[in-house]
């Protein structure tokens, strides 16, 4: 492999945290050739973050690398000094940022910012550019990331750009200085499925056309299905299997490979799981709802009109992407925001009743107090419905067993969690009063796959046995496809299709459906048949509606 | 560190005080802090004890001695009635000391409740208590001080009242921040959900996560209090002879300098003593907890 553009070999990448070593890769090798583009996957604690930090040189200060190569076309990174290392950055390779929405400094001009950037990485390789060569560069890379007028771009601030475009701005960025090697650390994972798609879209060509090669850090196998040739899996700090995409997807030889295939949710085929129709009564009846943030001229207009009855044992997934006012629905029923017109009855009661419904948040980082214990955080609601003494230590059991954590768990905090179990400890919360009615808002955004299943299995389970009814929020439709017993789409405030999921797979009406769910990353070709066909001037329309 | 405990499966296998141990005794800072305050305290409670003149402290006069410079028998020299100075300023540190304990105990928590009812409740709570902090905040704070101690008596209380008076604003609106971006987490969303009152919230769920913040700023601010206090006494408004207090102790001595520099400089190298070792800590503490200023 001597014609290797980026050989590791043996990497063993050490942490010091609170006077503990621990081993956080061990042994990681791979190669990338030229114009090859290779996936890093694994989930959270895989490593598969911390070897791209190794290549870049942006390990953390804790961090020791105690032995392998890094080779750079030929040349062993670890061993050049601060200097020569700075001076790859850029040409030999580049870095796609994260997070276009905090990559860029509110107080300086797009222009300025690719300005700066330029000018410093130039200074770096003695290269002398003038500012108008400098200018017409920049001009010529956003065209090359499709931003159609650049001079109106390099003018903008970052705030008056959508989300699909300061991505696209970052992506431009990593392209100036026409690097051999692209890393890509889980690129447009902030950003909305469609908008996402496009943005793969976009750096499959690149990398195409440019003839770079590409690293690719994700934990989403479809991600990796539609930008690798190759695919590096890891797991705890090792690398479980290596091969092409097309054998990985189809014939994975390593059991944890496996595992993550089966994990993730099939949209079409013989894997997918019908919720049956519920034909209960209605417990929620929705009636043409209204809701206007601001004043005057500020006046937002969140959600039009929307009507739905949620029936006694149902799974109601109300699925759009950001804006789509999915959130602002899902609060007027929890009765935290009053709606500006229209009705919500639960029980044939006006809204308001706190102990009908409880919700579980998106983030259960956010949604449990850091300090406070899991038994104190279950108390709470416990308390306060009155319940004390050995009933309440009693109920205390039994919301653990419910949500399959052991007893002993009652007196940890939250950072002694992984976040799966912080999940079931916000369930549990959420469940502790006994509501019938549960509002699982993204409930399983911030998870890994293999753990997402494990909370819907969960949750399924927990509707059987105690009769609840949920109501999901989310913009994952294909997690929705085996959950909900139905779905409504929301675009822009309004529900612009509403059905059983089966049908509106297979048969999607609304074009935003079809684009929505074309835009879903999936895992085998079979699916990707499957998929409605959007065209490219409907998509388009809906890009820019969602991501401005 | 958000990173990195997301990068290590095995973190949760670390419990959080050990951490916040750790990270204390690896802080030069902190640790050189803490030294630093405790021998200040151990010497202050005993001060009768650990003196070799603890009766000079009061009203003792010795004209033999007087202007005596820093000998065996006494280290920081004796002043102009000779009385042992190391043995008032160790007493003048028991003001010290008392002065802070009496203004930041009751200046943090009212401060820090007015914060934090200002930042969850908004509205006109919030309205009220910033206008008022914001007038607080525009008075010269010494000018205050000075106008308050001279409407009363001059005496350690009213110094103390005068400061107190003056200290709370910083708490207050330092909690206020943090408290308000704190009430729109979804962990107290979740806790008014499951039928938690205001109390409950402030105190149980806002008012932990805002520890490290307002541990740091009065570890700071009790240096602050004390230059503060030896200000007014060195102008004459805080304690009164023959009470030993360090500002005091300055101001007395100012009119025999250069001759007897050490009646001056052994009171102010105390008063630098102890101030640094509450900013020593408190850098420490900032490091520790990882708070932004």
């Amino acid at each position: 492999m001597a014609a290797a553009l980026l050989d590791v070999q043996g990497l063993d990448v050490f942490f010091t945290t609170y006077g503990r070593k621990r081993q956080v890769l061990r042994d990681v090798g791979f190669s990338i050739a030229p114009s090859e583009r290779v996936a890093l996957i694994g989930e959270t604690g895989s490593g598969k973050s911390v070897t791209a930090k190794a290549i870049i040189g942006t390990l953390p200060n804790n961090a020791t690398i105690d032995g392998g190569r890094i080779a750079l076309e030929g040349e062993d990174v670890l061993s050049l000094s601060r200097d020569r290392r700075e001076a790859l950055k850029g040409t030999a390779f580049s870095l796609i940022m994260q997070d276009p929405l905090s990559s860029f400094n509110p107080v300086f001009r797009i222009g300025t910012h690719l300005d700066d950037v330029m000018r410093f990485a130039d200074r770096r390789n003695g290269i002398r550019n003038g500012k108008a060569a400098r200018r017409k560069r920049i001009a010529e890379v956003l065209r090359r990331v499709q931003l159609s007028e650049p001079e109106r771009v390099m003018n903008a601030w970052p705030s008056e750009l959508s989300g699909g475009m300061r991505q696209r701005v970052l992506i431009g960025l990593a392209l100036l200085h026409r690097p051999r090697l692209l890393i890509a650390d889980e690129p447009g994972t902030a950003l909305d499925v469609t908008t996402q798609d496009e943005i793969l879209n976009l750096v499959n060509r690149l990398v195409e056309e440019e003839g770079m090669a590409l690293l690719l850090i994700t934990h989403n196998l479809g991600v990796v299905r539609k930008a690798a040739d190759r695919v590096v899996v890891m797991h705890h700090g090792d690398i479980v299997e290596t091969g092409p995409t097309e054998r990985i997807m189809k014939e994975p030889a390593a059991a944890y490979t496996l595992s993550l295939l089966d994990a993730v949710p099939a949209l079409f085929g013989p894997k997918v799981t019908d919720q049956p129709e519920s034909r209960g009564v209605p417990i929620v009846t929705i009636r043409n709802l209204d809701k206007l943030y601001g004043r005057r001229q500020h006046r937002f207009h969140a959600v039009k009109n929307v009507s739905f009855d949620l029936r006694k044992g149902e799974i109601f997934g109300l699925a759009g992407e950001s804006g789509s006012g999915k959130t602002s629905v899902a609060r007027m029923v929890m009765g935290l925001t009053p709606p500006s017109a229209g009705t919500i009855e639960i029980d044939g009661k006006a809204a308001g009743d706190r102990r009908a419904t409880q919700i579980v948040y998106q983030n259960p980082g956010t949604s449990l107090n850091p300090r406070r214990s899991v038994e104190q955080t279950l108390t709470l609601p416990l308390a306060s419905i009155g319940m004390r003494g050995a009933a309440r230590s009693a109920r205390l059991d039994e919301l653990m067993q419910l949500v399959r954590l052991p007893r002993s768990y009652l007196g940890k905090y939250p950072h002694e969690l992984s976040g799966g179990q912080k999940q079931r400890v916000a369930i549990a919360r959420a469940l502790a009063a006994e509501p019938r009615i549960l509002i699982l808002d993204e409930p399983t955004a911030a998870l890994d796959v293999s753990v997402q299943k494990t909370i819907i299995d969960l949750l399924l389970q927990l509707r059987d046995e105690l009769g609840l009814t949920y109501l999901i929020i989310s913009h994952d439709l294909s997690l929705m496809r085996n959950f909900c017993s139905r779905i409504a789409i929301m675009l822009r405030g309004e529900i612009v299709e509403e059905g059983r999921p089966a049908e509106l797979f297979a048969e999607p009406e609304h074009p935003y459906t079809r684009a929505l769910i074309s835009a879903i990353p999936v895992v085998s070709d079979d699916e990707e048949h499957l998929k409605p066909k959007v065209t490219e001037t409907e998509r388009q329309r809906f890009l820019v509606a969602a991501t401005q | 560190m958000a990173e990195l405990q997301m990068l290590d499966p095995n973190e949760h296998a670390v419990s959080g005080r050990y951490r916040l141990w750790w990270r204390f005794s690896r802080n030069a800072s902190a640790v050189a802090g803490s030294v630093i305050i405790l021998s200040v305290v151990i010497l202050a409670v005993f001060a009768p004890w650990l003196t070799p003149h603890p009766k000079d402290a009061g009203m003792v006069v010795d004209f033999l001695h007087r202007h005596q410079p820093p000998s065996a028998e006494h280290w920081f020299g004796t002043d102009k009635v000779g009385r042992d100075i190391f043995s008032r300023t160790v007493f003048g540190l028991r003001i010290s000391l008392l002065l802070v304990v009496g203004v930041l105990g009751i200046s943090v928590p009212s401060g820090a409740v007015l914060g934090l009812c200002a930042g969850y409740f908004g509205g006109w709570t919030e309205r009220i208590i910033g206008g008022l902090t914001n007038i607080m905040l525009a008075m010269p704070p010494l000018v205050m001080a000075l106008a308050i101690s001279n409407l009363l008596e001059p005496n350690l209380f009213n110094a103390m009242l005068s400061i107190t008076i003056l200290w709370w604003t910083w708490h207050a609106r330092l909690v206020y921040n943090v408290s308000k971006s704190i009430a729109t987490e979804d962990y107290v969303e979740a806790a008014r959900l499951s039928g938690a009152g205001p109390a409950h919230i402030l105190f149980r769920e806002i008012l932990p996560n805002c520890v490290p913040v307002i541990s740091v700023k009065t570890t700071l601010d009790a240096a602050f209090v004390i230059l503060f206090g030896a200000t007014l006494s060195f102008l004459g408004f805080g304690v009164q002879p023959p009470t030993p207090d360090l500002g005091t102790m300055v101001a007395d001595a100012r009119q025999y300098l250069p001759e007897y520099w050490w009646e001056v400089v052994c009171p102010g190298a105390a008063i630098l003593y102890v101030t640094l070792g509450f900013n020593l800590l408190g850098d420490g503490l900032r490091d520790m907890f990882d708070v932004g200023s």
